[in-house]
């Protein structure tokens, strides 16, 4: 009981039991035994992914106590370049790859630069590259998805074949139990776990966001942090991107609309605070699992979408109440 | 196919002498308001309409896109009557809010060419549609006739559908799925599986893979547009059942349900016209003082394995 | 006899366990002005509070012209006649001059539901030219940012007028004006004295008391010391009793550098200018020089504004590379750029303000402590547990820190333990300067000792400190030298033999006093 109660005194204590909690709710509605077979919980983690890819790099930012509303369009704009370069051009993964995650990183070092050098409201900042980058992925495809088709100039079709890397990256390993996408999550998870606990930019990210003017005063380089943070969620936003197109087998420009929402509920629901300073990558990895486990329990009951909107408010709702520190 | 004349048309046409030339001899100018370019198919309309005017060189076109907004739209309609256009093409979001800056164009003498969705009254020149609930039932009908052939259900057994619908407060989600239960009326086919794919492909994924999780035997996959089957089909790609499934599309655009039906992905798709063409043509007819029906209703064409390279077989 | 405008009688007040008023009485009456003075922390801003109806909650009774009342808020005060110029203007600058001036009294029409714009703009325009601001109509649309700081203090006094306040209090209203201005706003007093209005003025300038003050009260530690008509209560009389304890307690005898030889100058600043904080504002620091030895530890008195905190600020390259003047560190040039360089040449600058700017309250004991060492626990980058353990532990033994855990979360702490935190921190940084501001400011007295203890230790060891403090008995006891700052500029530096608080208060209050040996 004491440890028990220790448990959920901690911040990963209270997430485990939101994701208990829907867990349950998942082994009650369990649609003729779907949530029972591994295949259901293979396909949820697949389907997670990209938003828990999105939500890694959210969270390096949520910790700086800033906010980055450009991480879907970014996806859209990367899984259009990487479309262009891979699909089209012919590029090889070790030259596309690359090149897709600098895309990436610039746009979000862009955000971090009007952040932490002109002192731009985040929420203001990635809201324009938000719009930006959007803009910037239409005007590359022509507003058109980039697909195997590709027009001739007498107006035919012809058709690429799909490069190895799309094929490779929507794979399954392990006997076909995970999906190769899903890897590259937790890859992002440990990475993002090694700067925030590891390394001592991780450490200026939480001072950052704790108390900048005290982090400043404190000798931390206040900026380069940010820097660092937002240009991170850059990269993320870049490896979702690229993830994205793999899985669609195009690049399409309206790709990732939204998706910055579900992150920043992803981020919330495992319990890390948006004032900053505080929280890490396991909440966000439990938040990950909470959602995901949260969609794929609503769909396979085919539940119709008024009520499936109304139960994810009111559970979303309820796995943030649970997470108070209520329990004396 | 109803085509009528339109009286008010010509009239109009005449009392406003118009010129059978464009004047000074220089251009005649077309404004095009686009309700929305986030969609390809809307994407395809304005390449359809560009590359007819193409071989007009007397036509000068001037592309605004509304970004999916009503107000702007609006706005943007009132702002080619303004700048003087000699005819509008309107391709609405949403026929009531735009139907007084419509008509009065129409009162104000431009000729006003309203594509694909509606809006309300008579004051409009000409109205080129296709039918969301005939294509709907022409892919029910073919879905039918197709599923009577499997062995199973040849012996007696019922055959099991998933549809994914568009986003379910759209019409054209809901007249497409009204076509498609009408002409399943009757037949020995179940829906078993329904969800609202939002008409997104990583969507249409998600929801594939909870229908096969709890689905074991699926026969028919109806999606409301094309990405959304070919979302379905890489779910079932992955779960190794694509050999067993039937799937159908609506939409057919060049560059991706036709391309899906060569690939074998898709069995069929039903086009969905987007009307560019005609609406250039006819818009050429108005404006040399040549007649127009008041309503035109575009033809759709199914595109199958066997005929995608021949250019599809035209619906009756 | 004039009239009596106001009774403050029994007036008490405290926050939480602390108290920081008690019993106090005052008055006011029509026609004159009433001088509150007092040290930093006396109680004057509090009283000034309650009158405004800021704190509704307090012991004792107001009477306004004979009437008990009771103000539940700020509003209730305004509507009764008090109107407080606050040192910090509270013009909403975006906003016109005649908005700002009828801000809260509007003019309306039709029941309250539209803005008379032009009997508000006449009623603007009446104040201004009674307050000798030639305002034309454009002038008094236009937006209050667009004009000098000179202005928006008449502006802010008109504001105060337009509700035809009978008791006006002015909380350092000179702060920010020149001597013409100044001026001007002393014949304004005696223009509303003329009408009747009584005055309450704060101020911590000496020759103001004595040009405007009609009658003078002292609070000192929350009490009242005494009133007097201001003629019966010379500048001695002033300082002792806003000084008045016993100053002798507390710090026993210490080796001063002297007995251990004379060491070399590890810190020397010379004609060090520190730029002004707003536009229209005089540097907040001006051609200060001082030098300070191992092993010393200098003081820095002054009042509000004197310019001790940014002085600080500038030489640890808080405000960046703005800073004029040269300063060496054991004879190296170096130049103020940023808090980083600094930590690497060896300052180290523990603020006054533990929560806002001195820690990361949410983070644990040891992640406070190294977070200015994090290079040395973290070779190439990567974080080295068992370095930043060791070093958190020896530094918490060192500074006696009192807790549980080092991962236990600071903000938990008690004030003392913390402040020992913030100590520790900057210990760990191995500096051979350290800028103190305050450093027992919200520390019980046990733990006051032992940090005294531990300062002392520490210049024992070799480093040069530099002290600010607004409690007079820690200055003096604990610094080798006090230099008294005022608006920025050096008023005197005072020897450990010659310092008395008297002369250091005078001097900080910007009185010319003989300087030093």
């Amino acid at each position: 009981m004491r440890t028990l109660r220790r448990w959920i005194e901690r911040p990963e204590g209270r997430a485990l039991f939101a994701l208990l909690f829907i867990l349950v709710i998942g082994c009650v509605f369990n649609a003729h035994d779907a949530f029972f077979r591994w295949g259901t919980h293979r396909d949820m983690l697949r389907q997670v992914s990209v938003y828990g890819i999105l939500a890694c790099g959210m969270t390096l930012v949520i910790v700086t106590g800033g906010i980055d509303l450009s991480v879907g369009s970014v996806l859209g704009l990367c899984a259009v370049v990487f479309a262009q370069l891979s699909l089209r051009r012919g590029l090889p993964a070790p030259v596309a790859v690359p090149a897709v995650l600098a895309v990436g990183a610039a746009a979000g070092l862009a955000s971090g630069a009007a952040v932490a050098r002109y002192r731009i409201q985040p929420f203001i900042a990635t809201l324009a590259m938000m719009v930006f980058a959007r803009g910037l992925a239409k005007w590359l495809s022509g507003g058109e998805k980039v697909s195997r088709a590709v027009q001739q100039p007498d107006g035919s079709f012809s058709y690429v074949d799909l490069p190895g890397a799309f094929e490779r990256l929507d794979a399954k390993v392990w006997g076909g139990n995970v999906a190769v996408v899903t890897l590259v999550f937790l890859g992002c998870v440990a990475l993002s776990w090694v700067v925030l606990t590891r390394l001592r930019y991780g450490r200026y990210l939480y001072a950052t966001g704790g108390n900048e003017e005290a982090a400043r005063l404190s000798g931390v380089p206040v900026r380069r942090a940010k820097l660092l943070a937002y240009g991170m969620s850059g990269v993320f936003g870049a490896v979702a991107g690229i993830c994205q197109a793999a899985q669609e087998q195009q690049g399409d420009p309206e790709a990732g609309v939204s998706y910055e929402l579900t992150a920043i509920a992803i981020a919330v629901i495992g319990g890390n605070s948006l004032a900053g300073g505080r929280g890490g990558i396991g909440l966000t990895l439990l938040g990950a699992m909470t959602i995901g486990y949260l969609e794929k329990i609503l769909s396979i009951n085919a539940v119709a979408e008024s009520s499936r909107l109304m139960l994810t408010g009111a559970i979303i709702l309820a796995a943030v109440l649970l997470q108070r520190r209520r329990i004396e | 196919m109803t085509t009528r004349l339109s009286p008010t048309a010509l009239i109009l046409a005449l009392a406003c002498a118009s010129p059978a030339f464009p004047k000074d001899g220089g251009k005649w100018v077309v404004g095009m308001s686009q309700c929305n370019l986030g969609e390809p198919w809307r994407v395809q309309m304005n390449a359809d309409i560009r590359r007819e005017a193409a071989a007009h060189p007397e036509l000068e076109l001037i592309f605004k896109d509304a970004q999916n907004d009503t107000l702007r739209q609006r706005a943007q309609i009132e702002e080619f009557v303004n700048s003087g256009v000699d005819l509008l093409i309107v391709s609405p979001k949403e026929a009531a809010p735009l139907t007084p800056p419509v008509a009065e164009a129409y009162r104000r003498g431009v000729p006003v060419i309203v594509l694909d969705r509606r809006v309300l009254g008579s004051d409009y020149t000409e109205f080129i549609g296709a039918n969301n609930r005939m294509i709907g039932k022409a892919a029910g009908a073919w879905a039918v006739g197709r599923l009577a052939e499997l062995p199973a259900v040849r012996k007696g057994a019922r055959a099991r559908v998933v549809e994914l619908e568009g986003l379910m407060t759209s019409i054209p989600a809901q007249d497409r799925g009204a076509g498609f239960h009408e002409a399943l009326k009757g037949a020995p086919v179940d829906i078993v599986y329904t969800a609202d794919m939002k008409w997104l492909e990583p969507q249409a994924r998600m929801e594939m893979e909870s229908a096969l999780s709890v689905q074991p035997q699926i026969d028919l996959v109806f999606a409301h547009n094309d990405p959304g089957a070919h979302g379905a089909y890489l779910a079932a790609q992955a779960a190794g059942r694509e050999r067993d499934i039937i799937f159908v599309g609506i939409d057919a655009l060049a560059q991706e349900g036709q391309v899906y039906v060569r690939q074998g992905v898709l069995a069929a798709t039903f086009e969905y016209p987007t009307g560019g063409r005609e609406a250039v043509e006819d818009a050429l007819k108005i404006l040399r003082r040549e007649s127009v029906p008041k309503e035109v209703t575009l033809r759709s064409r199914v595109f199958t394995p066997d005929n995608v390279a021949s250019g599809g077989e035209w619906l009756k | 006899m004039p009239e009596k405008l106001l009774q403050l009688s029994d007036i008490g007040k405290r926050f939480g366990a602390n108290r920081v008023l008690e019993s106090v009485s005052f008055d006011l009456y029509a026609g004159e002005v009433h001088v509150l003075a007092g040290e930093n922390g006396a109680g004057k801003t509090t009283l000034i509070r309650i009158l405004a109806g800021i704190h509704p909650e307090h012991e004792g009774t107001i009477e306004l012209g004979g009437r008990t009342v009771r103000f539940r808020n700020p509003i209730e005060a305004s509507r009764h006649g008090i109107s407080v110029i606050h040192q910090e203007l509270s013009l909403v600058e975006s906003m016109s001059v005649a908005d700002n001036i009828c801000l809260g009294r509007e003019p309306a029409r039709a029941g309250g539901l539209l803005l008379d714009r032009r009997a508000q703009l006449e009623r603007a325009g009446e104040l201004c030219a009674r307050l000798g601001l030639s305002f034309t109509r454009e002038d008094l649309g236009r937006r209050a940012e667009q004009f000098p700081l000179s202005v928006k203090n008449r502006i802010e006094i008109a504001k105060a007028l337009a509700g035809d306040a009978r008791i006006i209090v002015m909380d350092e209203p000179t702060s920010a004006l020149n001597h013409e201005e100044v001026e001007r706003l002393f014949a304004l007093i005696d223009h509303l004295k003329a009408r009747g209005c009584g005055i309450v003025y704060i101020t911590h300038k000496m020759e103001e008391i004595y040009r405007v003050a009609d009658r003078i009260t002292v609070l000192r530690d929350g009490r009242r010391v005494g009133t007097a008509a201001a003629a019966d209560c010379p500048p001695p009389t002033l300082i002792r009793w806003m000084i008045g304890r016993d100053l002798a307690e507390q710090f026993a005898p210490r080796a001063g550098p002297a007995a251990t030889g004379v060491r070399a100058p590890r810190l020397v600043v010379s004609r060090f200018t520190v730029p002004s904080p707003g536009p229209g504002r005089p540097p907040a620091v001006r051609d200060l020089s001082v030098a300070v030895r191992a092993g010393e530890i200098v003081g820095f008195a002054g009042l509000q504004g004197a310019g001790c905190s940014e002085l600080f600020n500038g030489l640890f390259g808080a405000y960046g590379a703005v800073c004029g003047g040269r300063v060496e560190i054991d004879g190296e040039p170096v130049r103020p750029e940023s808090p980083g360089a600094s930590i690497r040449r060896g300052l180290a600058f523990l603020t006054g303000d533990r929560k806002n700017t001195g820690l990361v309250l949410g983070m644990s004991v040891e992640r406070n402590v190294s977070l200015s060492s994090l290079p040395r626990v973290s070779p190439g980058g990567v974080l080295s547990p068992g370095l930043e353990r060791s070093l958190a532990e020896h530094y918490v033994g060192a500074l006696g820190i009192r807790l549980e855990s080092v991962d236990q979360e600071t903000g938990a702490l008690s004030g003392g333990n913390q402040q020992k935190v913030a100590l520790a921190k900057w210990l760990a940084t191995r500096p051979r300067v350290l800028l103190l501001e305050e450093p027992t400011r919200g520390v019980d007295v046990g733990a006051k000792h032992e940090i005294y203890g531990l300062l002392r230790g520490l210049a024992a060891e070799g480093l040069a400190i530099l002290l600010i403090s607004t409690e007079m008995p820690e200055l003096l006891g604990l610094c080798d030298r006090v230099v008294a700052l005022h608006r920025g500029r050096v008023m005197g530096v005072f020897d450990r033999s010659e310092a008395t608080p008297e002369r250091v208060l005078a001097a900080a209050m910007g009185a010319d006093v003989p300087q030093g040996n």
